[in-house]
């Protein structure tokens, strides 16, 4: 066969080759039926401990089932994943989601009246019963770790003495020592987000109640807001390189860690990790605001009702609040449990008895959330023209 | 064997058949889509729920301040990033066409290093670089040099990390634009007596102005639409376009709104784009 004719009878056979690939499609992105999907919005210490922990372990516990970790961060988030999931409810399709790791029900109104939810209760995953009674939001959650916004400090340059308490004592502090302290963008982690949210409750009467799911409307938003953005303006010039926001968790706990600014806001359970594992200095210490924390709270799990794998969630759902992945949610990930402090392990309850916080404030991540990033972005980073 | 004109039937067929795939494949996934993206952004909703067309969603988009200055940012960083890539990458070009060697070698090869290092690595390592307390900081503090600012999270931050990833595009095309210069050319003019200089202004730039054009687009058109650099080095607010649609479509939750953003940068990127062919073009017609 002449090296011409070969030739052809290649091109021959690509276009052949490309032509069925267009007709056969991919192959189906969704694995096969042992998997269970669950969708994770945290940080990457959350999908990492779940990829590095919970999965083996859970698929260790039962055989034959495999845990698929779907990270919707930097995507469009659980929220995205809750909408397709009542869409899909609606005309009976896969919801191709059978756990979302984080979102509260609440959060997306009505899907709850629609039936998208599964009931939690101790029938249907029987260590609920256990679970802390602060965290039962409402009967779609499954409250199976927590975590809260703290100051993170250097004490070689902060002496505990002086560490601020209260909100007027930071405002203080960060006005008394420029280019000391830095927040991240609320868009990018939580840890920039409460920090903005606790100036949001600062600037309305230290009242979390105020802002609810439920209760979101553009005109509420007009007038609770600006208060707020009036406030971060104010500091703007005093935070780090007058206000060098950086972009996400992360990038927040480095500029503590290199030793650029002094004070930040960070999530307790990111910032014990990074200290036990050294990308933390040890002299770095939490304080939480005593007049009223930072937002943060339990992160609530739930369970679409029209799941593919619904029995194998339940199980999950079990899984998360067994004793060992509650102790590794303390140990490993610096959370604080689902379960109530009573049923866990005494040595543990002693070591995070300073901790165990009565109650969280919160601020949904619905609407509120949306207008909350908008404001931000529009009334506090372009305070200043930074384009030069 | 067919006769030459069932031949040549058969392998426009046979071509026809490859480039269908392709084709379908940019029409179904790119085209239709985007196709359906603008025209989603000329109507809007009334009070009744009806769609009607309308230029709302742009007024919109020009009345907003904090866009206009995410659009006008993205032009000021890609001009300035295209403005340093040809004071770097050209006199990197003019050496390697005109001494090279085993210097030459290194130098190309150094230079073309960045297209071999995903986006996401440069951007970590120019903060561990370039960062508050980086390495340039400790070094130039070593000197007795203090008072360094940092470009991290502010505009020449995204400048430096696009400077370079661009390099090695630049230079490939200015290189190749002066492979084009014909030896004997820059041999006549010596003999008559120019200099280097005058040899570059009289000779050599006359002829690389099609490679400046090409080289000027490709580097626009990615440094407007370029993502990971300005998300990770750039400051939160102005941000790049690319930047700012992200956030729009997934944390402010409006993807009409992205869309609108979407329209705006593609019609920058269209006149350049023109400007683009309408070059390639005139080098096919002239070859």
């Amino acid at each position: 066969m002449s090296v011409a004719c070969r030739r052809r009878r290649f091109l021959r056979l690509a276009a052949l080759g490309s032509a069925a690939a267009l007709v056969g499609g991919a192959p189906r992105a969704r694995a096969a039926s042992s998997v269970v999907d669950v969708c994770i919005d945290g940080d990457t210490n959350v999908s990492d401990w779940w990829t590095g922990s919970v999965k083996p372990r859970f698929e260790a516990a039962n055989p034959g089932w495999q845990v698929n970790v779907v990270r919707t961060r930097g995507g469009t988030g659980n929220l995205a994943i809750a909408e397709r999931a009542l869409a899909a409810l609606k005309v009976k399709a896969d919801p191709q989601v059978d756990y979302l790791e984080e979102f509260n029900p609440a959060n997306l109104p009505g899907s709850a009246d629609a039936g998208l939810w599964t009931r939690m209760d101790a029938s249907a995953v029987p260590a609920y019963a256990r679970t802390n009674p602060l965290g039962r939001d409402n009967p779609f959650v499954l409250p199976y770790r927590g975590s809260q916004v703290v100051l993170a400090y250097d004490s070689e340059k902060v002496a505990p003495a002086e560490v601020p308490r209260t909100w007027d004592a930071l405002t203080a502090w960060i006005k008394a020592h420029p280019g000391q302290f830095i927040y991240g963008r609320p868009d990018r982690g939580g840890s920039g987000r409460n920090f903005v949210v606790r100036a949001i409750h600062e600037a309305n009467g230290r009242d979390p109640n105020l802002f609810r799911p439920d209760n979101f409307s553009k005109a509420e938003a007009e007038k609770r807001l600006p208060p707020a953005w009036a406030i971060l303006r104010d500091l703007q010039p005093s935070l780090y390189d007058k206000g060098a926001y950086p972009a996400g968790n992360n990038p927040t706990l480095q500029l503590l860690a290199n030793g650029t600014v002094s004070m930040i806001s960070a999530w307790s359970d990111q910032a014990l990790q990074a200290i036990r594992l050294g990308a933390l200095p040890d002299t770095v210490k939490l304080a939480p605001l005593t007049d009223l924390l930072f937002a943060g709270g339990f992160t609530f799990s739930s369970i679409p009702s029209n799941a593919a794998h619904h029995e194998a969630a339940l199980k999950l759902a079990e899984f998360v609040l067994s004793p060992e992945i509650q102790a590794s949610v303390v140990n490993d990930m610096g959370g604080f449990p689902g379960l109530d402090w009573k049923n866990m392990p005494a040595d543990l309850q002693a070591k995070f008895a300073d901790v165990v916080a009565a109650s969280l404030p919160t601020f949904p991540s619905n609407d509120w959330q949306t207008a909350m990033y908008d404001g931000w972005y529009g009334q506090v980073a372009t305070g200043v023209d930074r384009a030069k | 064997m067919s006769p030459p004109a069932d031949r040549e039937e058969g392998s426009r067929a046979l071509g026809l058949a490859l480039v269908t795939t392709a084709f379908l494949l940019m029409a179904l996934l790119i085209f239709l889509p985007a196709v359906l993206a603008i025209l989603r952004t000329l109507q809007v909703e009334d009070a009744g729920g009806v769609a009607r067309w309308s230029l709302a969603n742009y007024a919109a988009f020009f009345a907003d301040p904090v866009s206009r200055a995410d659009l006008l940012f993205t032009l000021w960083v890609t001009l300035a990033s295209i403005g340093l890539l040809f004071l770097t990458g050209g006199p990197i070009a003019l050496f390697l066409r005109f001494l090279p060697g085993p210097l030459g070698a290194w130098v190309q090869t150094l230079a073309l290093f960045p297209l071999f290092v995903p986006g996401i690595i440069i951007a970590y390592a120019l903060i561990r670089f370039l960062g508050p307390n980086g390495l340039l900081a400790t070094l130039l503090r070593l000197v007795g040099i203090v008072g360094y600012a940092t470009p991290y999270l502010h505009a020449w931050g995204v400048i430096i990390g696009l400077v370079w990833e661009g390099l090695p595009l630049t230079v490939l095309v200015l290189t190749a634009g002066l492979a084009q210069v014909p030896d004997p050319a820059l041999e006549a003019a010596r003999d008559v007596g120019a200099g280097p200089l005058r040899v570059l202004t009289a000779i050599v730039l006359p002829q690389v102005g099609r490679s400046l054009v090409i080289s000027f687009a490709l580097g626009f058109l990615n440094i407007f639409s370029s993502f990971t650099v300005p998300y990770l080095l750039g400051p939160a607010a102005p941000q790049m376009m690319s930047v700012f649609m992200q956030r729009t479509f997934t944390e402010a939750r409006a993807p009409e709104r992205a869309d609108t953003q979407a329209v705006v940068t593609f019609a920058v990127c269209v006149l350049v784009g023109l400007l683009y062919s309408r070059s390639v073009a005139r080098e096919r017609r002239a070859a």
